[in-house]
Order: C-alpha cells, then structure tokens, then sequence
C-alpha cells in the first residue's frame, strides 16, 4: 500500500506513481448490472430420465479425472456401463450440438465410463459408505430398479436384503436383455460389486411362496417392491395357447438355449421385446418375421434398434394383425387382417383400423408373442393394489402404504432400464426420508433447459461426431454372445467431450477471465470465475462470451 | 592535459567525450552540423563509448533524450535555431521530468527569410522552459561549461536539463585554443551519473501519469526551488572547477572592472569578450566604465545583479536579442531584478547583433559612449536603442 | 484456444480499480501485452486513453515500468530506452511502444517511422479504436470511412491508412495485425516479435464500446466481426513474407468471409451509411483480400 505524501518533502522531484489496486478508488459503482455465475439445465440431463450431470461428467473428462467423472455418474446412475449399452439415449434428443453440427455422442461416453466404474468398482474404498443405520431394508426383484434402490440405500448405511425368486440378479438385464446387446459378465460384475458393499443377496427366494410378503414386512422396517413387468399380455384372440410368451423365450435363452423353436417364426409386436426376440431367433439361425398392426412410425421399441433388425435380414409386415391361430400338420397358421390407419388414440399414435375382407393366412413353425407386459401382483396382499390389479403406490415417490414401497416397471408398466434405475434411486430418497421420519419429498423439478442461444458457439470448432463401431450384420447375425456395438478410446471419448458446449456448466475454460478489461474475474483453484464487485464495471462481455451459458447479467438493485 | 586549436563546435564534441556521455540523439542543422559530424567520428571510431541516435527531428532528439536519461544513462544533444523552437515542447517535458539533460545550443536566428547567423532568439524564447541557460563566451569557456553543467545538473539538489549556448560562426566555426584536462582528472571532478531512479522492472514505477490540480503546483515549486539550488552551486562548481583544472569563469557573472564603474556594460556571450576590450579603450579615456557579462541567463543571477547595482550610476545592456513587443530579454530581466530595489541605476537598452550583424568593440564603445552622456544628463534619451539600424 | 488459455499466468500486471470506460477493447489488449510478457518490459506510452486510464498520481494500475511522454514522441522515445538499456548492459527487457492510432497513424508516425527506419530493436503496438478516444471521439488517420466521430458528424469521407503496410515499406523484419478477440493469436504474436531482432510493429484493432457506439458487453465480439468479414485481417510479415494467420487464413475465398454489413450494423457510428456506402466498403474489403490473396500466393510483401 502506497503511503500518500502529506507533505511536498514527501513527493519525489517528478510525478512517479506507484501501482496500487484502485489508483483512482473503486469502480464498481459504475455498474448497473452485474454478472453472477448462474449453473443451467442442460438439456441432456433435462432429458435424461436419470437426469445425469453429464456436462459435469464431462467436464471432469476433460480434466482427465476420470475416477471423479465416474463419482458424479454414480450419484445419479450406479450403473453406467448397463445403460451406455442398453439405453435410448434420451439424452441426445435435444444436445445443443446438434444445431451446430452433430449431436454428442453421449452413450459412446457413457459406455467408456461405465466399464472405466465398473473396473474401479472392484477396487477397495471407491464406495464411500457410511455408518451403519441398523435400518433393515427387504427388497423383492433384481431388475435395474430394485439394484438401484440397493445401490444407494446401502450406500446410506441401511442394512439391505435383496430377495430373487432366480437364481440370477439382475431380472431383466440378466433374463430379458439378449447377450449381443448387453453381455450378461458385465450384470454379473455388476452384482458382484454391490455384493461387495455388503448388500445381502438372497437368490431363489420368491416371496409369496415360501416366505409372505407380511413376515416381510415384519422383519424389515422397509420393504421395497420392484418386480419388474414379467407377465406377457394376451392378445385376445382365439387359438393364443399356440403360442410362446417373448419374455419368457429370451429367459429361456439367457439361461442358455440355442435351439430356435422353429425355422419360420412369427413374433407379434412392436415393442422392445419384440425386436430382441426377433434379432435373437436370427442369430439362433432361424428366419423371423415380426408382425405388427401399425407401421414402423408408431413402432414403440427403440428406432436404432429397428434398424439394426432391419439390416439383420428380419421381414416386417407392418399393418397387419392376427385374428386367429391354429395348428396345422405341426405348423401354426395364423389368419391376419389388414389394417389401416385412421386418427390419434390416446398414446397419440394413429390407431389401426381394420380393413373389411382383407383377412389372409400365414404359417409358421412357431409364434411368438411380445405385445406388452405387465407386473405379475397376484401375491401380493390386495390392500395394497387397486381394482385392476395394479399396485397402489405414488409414481413420484413409490410410497404405496405402511412400510412398503415400489419402484420400476411395477409401478410405471414397461419402461426402460434407465427409467427402472431412477426410480430405484428416487424411491431410495424416499425410502430414507421415511425412515428419518420425515414428510417424503420429491426431488426439485429441474428448470427449463438452456438453449443454444445463450450458449457462444464462437468458441468451438466445427468436429466430427466420434463414430462407434459396430459389427457388420452378417458378421453379428452369427453369434448371440458377441457383443455388436464396439466401445470407443479414450482418445475419442476425449474428443467428445470437448465438442460438448457444456450447456450451463463451467467448462473452466478462463473465457470470462482473459476478456475481462477491468481484471475483476478471478479464477482460483481451476474452479469457477470470481468477480470482483468492487471492481467490475459490469460491461457484460463475461456473460456475452461464455462458452457455456453460466454467466447471466443481473440488474443492480438501486 | 591537451592543447588544441579547434572551433568551439569541436570542442564540444570533445566535452561531450570528455563528460563519457552514453547516449547522443541529434538531428543535424547549420550552425550545429560539425559537433554531430564531430561526434560521428568519435562514436564510429571508438574513441567515444555511446549510443548514437541518429533522430530524423529535434523534437524526436529531445524526446530520445528523455528516454534515454528516464533509463538512467548520461545523455547529450545539441541544436541550433529551428531545431531548438522544434523542442519546445519537449523542454518543458524534459525539466518538468527532472531529467539532467546537457544541450549546447549553437545560436543562431530565425527565419523568415533563412539566417543562419548568431542571434539569441532561438534560445531566450525557450527561457520559460524550466532549463538552466548558460551564455559562452570562448572555446575554453564552452569545454569547462559543459563539464560543470553535467556535475550541476545530475546534483540531486538540481535534477534539471541545461542549455548550454554558444554563438553561431563566432564561436561554433572559429578556432581557438583549448586546454584539454586529463580524462582520469575529469572522471574525478566528474564522476559517472548515478539516476535517483529509472525505469526498472524490478522496482515498477508509472512517470509522468495524470497529475491532478491537487498536486501539480508542488511539482511546479520543485522546479523553481532546483533553479534556486542551481543558482547557489553555479558558482561553487565553477570555484571548485577552476581548483581542478586552472579555468573559472565567474559563476554566475563573469564582472570586468565593475568595482569602481560607474557604468556597466551589461553583456551576454561573445559580446562580452568585445566588451572587455571596449571597457580597456574607454579607460585610458577616463571613463569609469565596467562590464558584466550575464553567464548564467536561468537561473537569473538576480541577486548578483542588485549587488552590482549597488555601486553603478547606470547600466548599459546589450542584446543580441529582442521580445517583440517589449525590449531586450537581458533589459527585461534586469530591470525586473532591480524593481522595489532603492537608488536604482538607470538603464539603457540596446540591441545589437540580430541575425549575425557585427558586434565589434567599436560598436560597444559608440554605446558607452551614448550611455555615458545620459549618465551625465541623468535621463536616458531612449528606452531601447537599435544599434546601427538603417534609417 | 481454451485450452491454451488455461496456461497462462494469473498474475494481472494491469490492476483493478482503472478508469477505462466499461467494455474498453484496449485494456482487453494490456491485459493480453502482460498475459505474454510478464511484468518484465518496459513501456512507453504517449498521450492517449492508456495515460488516463491507470488513474493519477501518486498512484497508476500498470504494475510494470511505464515512461508516459508527449504525443508524437513514442518512437523516438522508445529508442532512447533501447539505448540507454545497451548502454547498461540490460538485455533481456524488451521495450514497447504502446501508443494510439492518433498517435501512431497521425502526430506520431514520424518518430515510429524514424526508429524503425534506425532499425530500433522494440516492439511498437499501435492499439486502433480508429478515433480520437481520449478526447472524445475525433476523427484520425485510422478512422474508416463513414464512421461518425465528433469532427466528421456526417461520416468520414476518406478511407483508412494501411499501416501494416506503410511499416512494411519500412522493411522491419516483423509486423502483425491482431485483435483482443483472439487472444492466443495476440499473445503469441507478441511473444514471437520479442524473440525478434529489429523493429516489430503489431497493429491490434482495439474496439471501444464509447467511440464505436455499441453495447459493452459486444467488444469481443465485434473484433470477432471485424476478423468475420474481413474488415481485419489476422496477418504477419515477417522478413517481408506475408502470411495470413487463423482465423483469417480460412477467408480467402469471398464466400467464407461474412458480409461486411454484419460488423457496420451492430455499431451506431456506422448508422448513416447508405446501402452504397456499405456496397463500396465491401467492394473495398474483397479488393484488400484480392491483394492478401496474391500476397499470400507470392509470399513476399
């Protein structure tokens, strides 16, 4: 600090002035408004049904910290290395990118952190687990939601008991999802680990059978029900009994068959489950024809996944619906009709008309039917199902009453692994809420997310999308076991994430910083930017470069 | 110790050789030409260890010279006429930045139309600028000047920039003999310039940023006492000088039988050496006739002057010089000195040698004589005289 | 470029608490100056907005050696400092000439010009806001057509000075233009022309939100718009070779520059132009780019 002469003996001959913070006093008064560091939704994680933190996963990436990038995943998602093979990437719908040039490929990311996590997950201290509770917690079903739910209620510190009526965890991801898509060492890991965290694991154990559901609820302060969607629905139509249920054809052959049940197979139904029965019975060398009422538009399984039966050599025959099978000199011969499409139904789907005398027969070897699912409650105690028969339980927070809660496919109907993983997560929330006692309270609805307009595309490079290999269909289409979608680099999972505009996150990038002409941002610790309000004359430009939309312009209060 | 016979351009030269000046920035003009050419020679063939800027203008000489003296070194130029009223601005830069500048000024008119002559013009126009004046009056006198006037100006009682100023031709171009001291015996008298401060990364200092009403008029009063100080160490340094070197040349005012004269001839520069030479005429006459010649034109030697006043009847100044719109510049200051002052002699103006115009002895003698008759009338006939101007 | 960034000091030589207007492209540019020197250098500054900005005495924002001098000196000044800095043995500290463009294109250029004719080893920046700033908007050598300023209230009627190229005459072995929106650009430049012997003239187009008549929170991008159209080219000379550099390299071709009415509309000094005016300086524009085209063809200025 300079001292002010008091006296002219003080001053030096000349006018030299010595530098000092505020030589002409302070500047921030100037300012009408002022920069603040606002975090935004980006519109991945708004779309993510996890609602993930990936432009913060991708940020850490960036770094190079993969472990603390895995870390923020797992807040969110424990399982990653599932759902960067099996998930629609909803998340990508809406990526900012894509307005610039392409959208991020977020799943290719995903998929390396997630086997990056599953491998750090095998080490000693990568979960941080806390305190014992004492608080014994059941959970019935393995799938995605009940693994999730054990996932974090462990974490917590709850004493938790899972109850599988196979002899496998993982439900679906170990009995629905075929091999090619999602190698079933990758659930066992998975299970291993949480196995590892002290989670208890009971196999074989279906309740209602052997143990009721009330002894459950009595030895456990909680009891948590994700069972998951495992009963095929009927079609309604005479002759059903010719048929085999999808789901349990893909149980049969994640447990190890590999005999088609016959060479010319149809498969009823548009969905998920549809689609990987098909692409299943393909790769166990039979010829697949998937029938379905609509068109490919208003098909409900994941469009990537049409595709890729398409390019599998597996016939569509859209707009057409059986009416009738029966079995012919050990065939099964089914009488379909023709159906058009006419206005919106409920799903907003256009609903299929059928079209008066345009009834034919087809013959197959064998069908089989995949056209919807719903939860099996039939054991569990009636006080706790409406009078459909679906279980009675909040959807936001899976309370359904006394000490049970639900989660997963039971509660929503059929959904996909990531929805049955974040309402694992989210019922956890609740779970521990009750427990402490508290009101159950949701999870804040996240804001509306940033668009590309605040974002300065300015600051990036036009960059290819990183390309993911996948197995050429003849060479796929040969084997159930190999897995068809290849991983990426980490060179190219690099690259990816710097593409990302990392919408309203601080990508520490020092913008803000280099630009400020009044040398008011401070960066400390590679972290976010400072202001110094002192100072800072409020010009905006902080705001008007960011890269990422963080910085927004505040009107000073008088 | 060496004897030469040079022009005092020359001599210059060798003064600033002599003085170990590290950085020179000088843009050429006529009468000043030899000392850069002079100065060329020296640098080029080692004999003299300094930059050498070769400026393509006076006011980039000046402006060099500032920078070269803010980093700290000993710094030298030398102009004339034009080149000097380029600077003008860069003058008062220079005294108000404290730098101690050393600039002999070869005198010469200006224009219109081109005059290349002797005339003080060029220099007493720049007199408000805040730099110490000195007036020569010989060769040997224009050496030992520029030698003092580094020791005076780098005094940190000083820290200002001095002219140091030499006529035109009559001086710049004329041979004259000069005793060159040994250089060990000049370093001593003269020891390498130490800066109070320059521009130093290490200690990062702003000079000359804004300064505010709030504190300019101090800065402004500094300058004015350094003048003060000059004026009191002027004479010391010339005393001490003429220890070393044998050569003094009167401080402030170098007086030539004034003790009993009752008129004074009032002189600057080469006019004074003619005086001398007048004043021995017209004492053989009987005339109680004296002279003093002005060495030191800022700081003006007031005091020196009041003494001087003292004994006289009257002064008769010479200029070789007019402020248009009043009179001599040497008139002015001495009356100025001598306002509030008791029994005040009276005064006569005179100009004389404008443009180059002949200022011999006889010219001199023709103005004590005038002088005298309005001595004895006790009036004087004309405030300001024009010396030899055509009807 | 982020990435680059991330490497630079923290240390800010340029202190808080300055009196630039808010916005200001030119202390952008100190900043830059001391983001690529360090506090090692020495300044010289003439009389312009960067004498006012760091406040009065007996303080200043500069935390570096700053020798403030009069208007038309900076070149001749900057020398002195080179001589007296040999004359001492001080070696390592580059000296720079930071000056306005009413400094540099106008009262200034004869002192530039001498010194680099002298082949005075500095670096001299001209930061052009193309006015007059400091003394409120006149108009100046650097001033292009059409831009409202105080003195030219209907529009300049005469175009710009090319200075990169008046230096260029001068044969000094490194000129480049640059601008604060590209910082890595910038920064190297400069520390390229201290590795260079001799003169080095960089000419940085320094957007000033008061004089231009913009928002304050446009700078950066406005320079990005000057460097987008074409209105600036990022270039080097250096030994007399041209080279164009990123961004500016991509350009060539007309149809990758952006229209030039881009930049002149965002800016309220440019209001009263005429569509004519606006088709002339572009036709403008694509000549200079004909020229950098042949130039960066040839390579040699």
């Amino acid at each position: 600090m300079v001292v002010v002469p008091k006296t002219r003996k003080e001053m030096p001959v000349t006018a030299l002035s010595v530098p000092t913070i505020g030589s002409a006093g302070k500047t921030g008064f100037w300012r009408d408004f002022k920069p603040v560091w606002v975090e935004l939704v980006s519109p991945c994680t708004y779309d993510c049904p996890a609602n993930n933190s990936i432009p913060k996963i991708f940020e850490k990436v960036r770094n190079g910290k993969l472990d603390e990038a895995a870390k923020i995943f797992l807040e969110t998602n424990p399982f990653p290395s599932i759902t960067g093979r099996v998930c629609p990437h909803l998340c990508e719908r809406h990526c900012n990118r894509g307005e610039y040039d392409e959208i991020i490929s977020i799943r290719s990311i995903e998929r390396f952190l997630g086997d990056y996590v599953l491998k750090k997950k095998g080490e000693r201290g990568f979960h941080e687990i806390s305190a014992e509770t004492g608080k014994k917690i059941a959970i019935i079903g393995s799938g995605p939601a009940g693994l999730s739910a054990a996932y974090y209620l462990r974490k917590i510190g709850h004493n938790v008991t899972i109850f599988e009526s196979e002899k496998k965890l993982g439900g679906v991801l170990a009995y629905g999802i075929p091999p090619y898509r999602l190698p079933k060492q990758i659930v066992e890991k998975e299970v291993a680990a949480l196995a590892k965290m002290g989670i208890k694991i009971k196999t074989g154990t279906a309740i209602g059978k052997g143990v009721t559901f009330e002894v459950i609820q009595k030895e456990f302060d909680v009891a948590l029900l994700a069972i998951g969607a495992w009963k095929e629905r009927d079609i309604g139509i005479p002759g059903e009994e010719f048929m085999m249920s999808g789901l349990e054809f893909l149980k049969e052959v994640n447990k190890g068959l590999r005999e088609p049940p016959g060479m010319a197979v149809a498969v009823i139904g548009g969905g998920n489950v549809g689609i990987d029965v098909a692409r299943t019975l393909k790769r166990l060398g039979a010829e697949p024809t998937i029938l379905y009422r609509r068109t490919e538009k208003e098909m409900p399984a994941i469009d990537e996944e049409i595709q890729k039966a398409k390019e599998d050599g597996i016939e569509f025959r859209f707009l057409t619906q059986p009416v009738e099978a029966s079995k012919r000199n050990g065939k099964i011969v089914l009488k379909c009709i023709k159906m058009r499409l006419g206005e919106p139904d409920a799903t907003g789907r256009r609903r299929p008309i059928p079209i008066e005398g345009s009834e034919f027969t087809l013959e197959f070897d064998a069908v089989i039917k995949a056209v919807g699912e719903r939860p099996d409650t039939t054991w569990i105690p009636r006080k706790f199902l409406n009078e459909k028969g679906w279980i009675k339980a909040d959807p936001a927070t899976g309370f359904v009453g006394e000490n049970v809660f639900a989660a997963g496919d039971l509660v929503s109907g059929p959904a996909t692994v990531v929805e049955a993983i974040s309402a694992g997560r989210k019922t956890a929330r609740s779970i521990n809420q009750y427990l402490r006692g508290e009101e159950i309270k949701l999870e804040a609805p996240l804001e509306k997310p940033v668009k590309i307009e605040k974002i300065n595309i300015e600051y990036y490079e036009p960059k290819e999308r990183v390309k993911t290999f996948e197995l050429p269909p003849e060479e796929r289409t040969k084997s159930l076991d190999k897995e068809e979608t290849l991983g990426v680099s980490l060179e190219e999972v690099e690259s990816e994430a710097d593409r990302c505009f990392s919408c309203g996150y601080c990508r520490s990038c020092r913008i803000c910083w280099i630009f400020c002409p009044d040398s008011s941002i401070e960066i400390k610790d590679d972290s976010k930017p400072e202001f110094d309000y002192d100072y800072c004359k409020g010009c905006g430009i902080c705001s008007n470069e960011c890269p990422c939309g963080v910085i927004t312009m505040q009107r000073e209060e008088e | 110790m060496q004897n030469v016979i040079d022009t005092a351009n020359h001599i210059v030269a060798y003064a600033a050789k002599a003085a170990r000046v590290q950085v020179i920035a000088a843009y050429p003009i006529t009468p000043q030409t030899s000392i850069v050419e002079r100065i060329a020679e020296l640098v080029e063939s080692g004999e003299l260890n300094a930059e050498y800027i070769r400026v393509e203008s006076e006011h980039s000489a000046m402006s060099a010279c500032m920078g070269a003296a803010a980093g700290g070194v000993r710094t030298f130029t030398a102009t004339s006429s034009h080149g000097l009223v380029l600077m003008h601005e860069a003058l008062h830069w220079a005294s108000g930045s404290r730098l101690p500048i050393v600039m002999p000024v070869v005198n010469r008119a200006l224009g219109p139309g081109w005059n290349i002559w002797a005339d003080f013009t060029d220099s007493m126009s720049q007199r408000d600028t805040g730099w110490i004046q000195f007036y020569c009056a010989e060769n040997q006198e224009v050496f030992d000047t520029i030698i003092q006037v580094y020791k005076l100006c780098e005094n940190e009682r000083v820290l200002l920039p001095a002219m140091v100023c030499l006529e035109g031709f009559i001086l710049s171009h004329t041979y004259m003999p000069v005793e060159i001291p040994d250089q060990e015996k000049i370093d001593d008298f003269l020891p390498p310039y130490k800066p109070k401060w320059f521009l130093d990364v290490n200690k990062p200092i702003s000079h000359a940023n804004i300064v505010s009403p709030e504190w300019y008029m101090e800065f402004r009063y500094m300058i004015q006492e350094a003048m003060e100080n000059a004026k009191q160490l002027i004479p010391e340094i010339d005393k001490e000088y003429g220890k070393y070197f044998g050569f003094e040349h009167g401080g402030l005012i170098d007086k030539y039988k004034c003790e009993d004269a009752d008129l004074i001839l009032l002189t600057m520069g080469t006019i004074g050496s003619e005086a001398k030479i007048a004043v021995d005429n017209l004492r053989k006459e009987g005339l109680k006739v004296g002279t003093a010649r002005v060495r030191v034109f800022r700081p003006f030697p007031r005091e020196e002057i009041r003494k001087l006043a003292e004994n006289a009847q009257m002064f008769a100044v010479i200029d070789r010089g007019i402020s248009f719109g009043m009179e001599g510049f040497l008139a002015e200051e001495t009356k100025a000195s001598l306002s509030n002052q008791k029994d005040q002699p009276l005064i006569a103006g005179f100009i004389a040698g404008l443009g180059g115009r002949d200022v011999t002895f006889k010219t001199i003698e023709k103005i004590a004589k005038k002088s005298s008759e309005w001595m004895r009338a006790g009036k004087v006939g004309k405030e300001t005289v024009w010396v030899d101007l055509r009807k | 470029m982020m990435e680059s960034i991330k490497e630079l000091s923290k240390e800010e030589y340029l202190l808080k608490g300055h009196i630039a207007c808010a916005g200001c492209g030119l202390t952008i540019s100190l900043r830059l100056l001391f983001k690529a020197l360090g506090n090692k250098l020495v300044m010289v500054v003439p009389a312009c907005c960067t004498s006012v900005i760091p406040g009065p005495y007996p303080y200043t924002s500069f935390a570096v050696p700053v020798q403030n001098i009069i208007f038309e000196a900076t070149g001749a000044t900057a020398s002195g400092v080179v001589a007296a800095f040999r004359q001492r043995g001080i070696k390592d500290v580059p000296v720079v000439g930071w000056a306005g463009d009413g400094g540099t294109f106008d009262i200034g250029i004869q002192a530039l010009s001498g010194a680099a004719e002298r082949e005075t080893n500095f670096i001299y920046i001209c930061y052009d806001n193309e006015a007059y700033g400091n003394t409120g908007i006149q108009r100046s050598g650097a001033t292009p057509y059409g831009a409202w300023t105080t003195t030219t209230p209907t529009g300049k009627k005469e175009r710009k000075k090319d200075m990169p190229f008046i230096m260029a005459a001068h044969r000094i072995p490194y000129i480049a233009t640059a601008c604060p929106s590209y910082p890595m650009d910038f920064i190297n430049k400069i520390r390229k022309a201290k590795e260079i012997k001799g003169t080095k003239f960089i000419h940085i187009l320094a957007p000033c939100p008061t004089g231009w008549r913009y928002d304050t929170s446009k700078t950066v991008e406005i320079g990005r718009l000057a460097v987008q159209t074409g209105m600036w080219a990022l270039f080097e000379i250096e030994y007399g070779k041209f080279k164009l550099n990123s961004p500016s390299d991509r350009l060539i071709d007309k149809a990758k520059r952006k229209p030039v009415k881009e930049y002149l509309s965002l800016q309220g000094r440019f209001r009263k132009l005429t569509e004519d005016d606006i088709e002339k300086i572009q036709r403008w524009v694509d000549e200079d780019w004909e020229r950098y085209r042949k130039l960066a063809l040839n390579q040699y200025v």
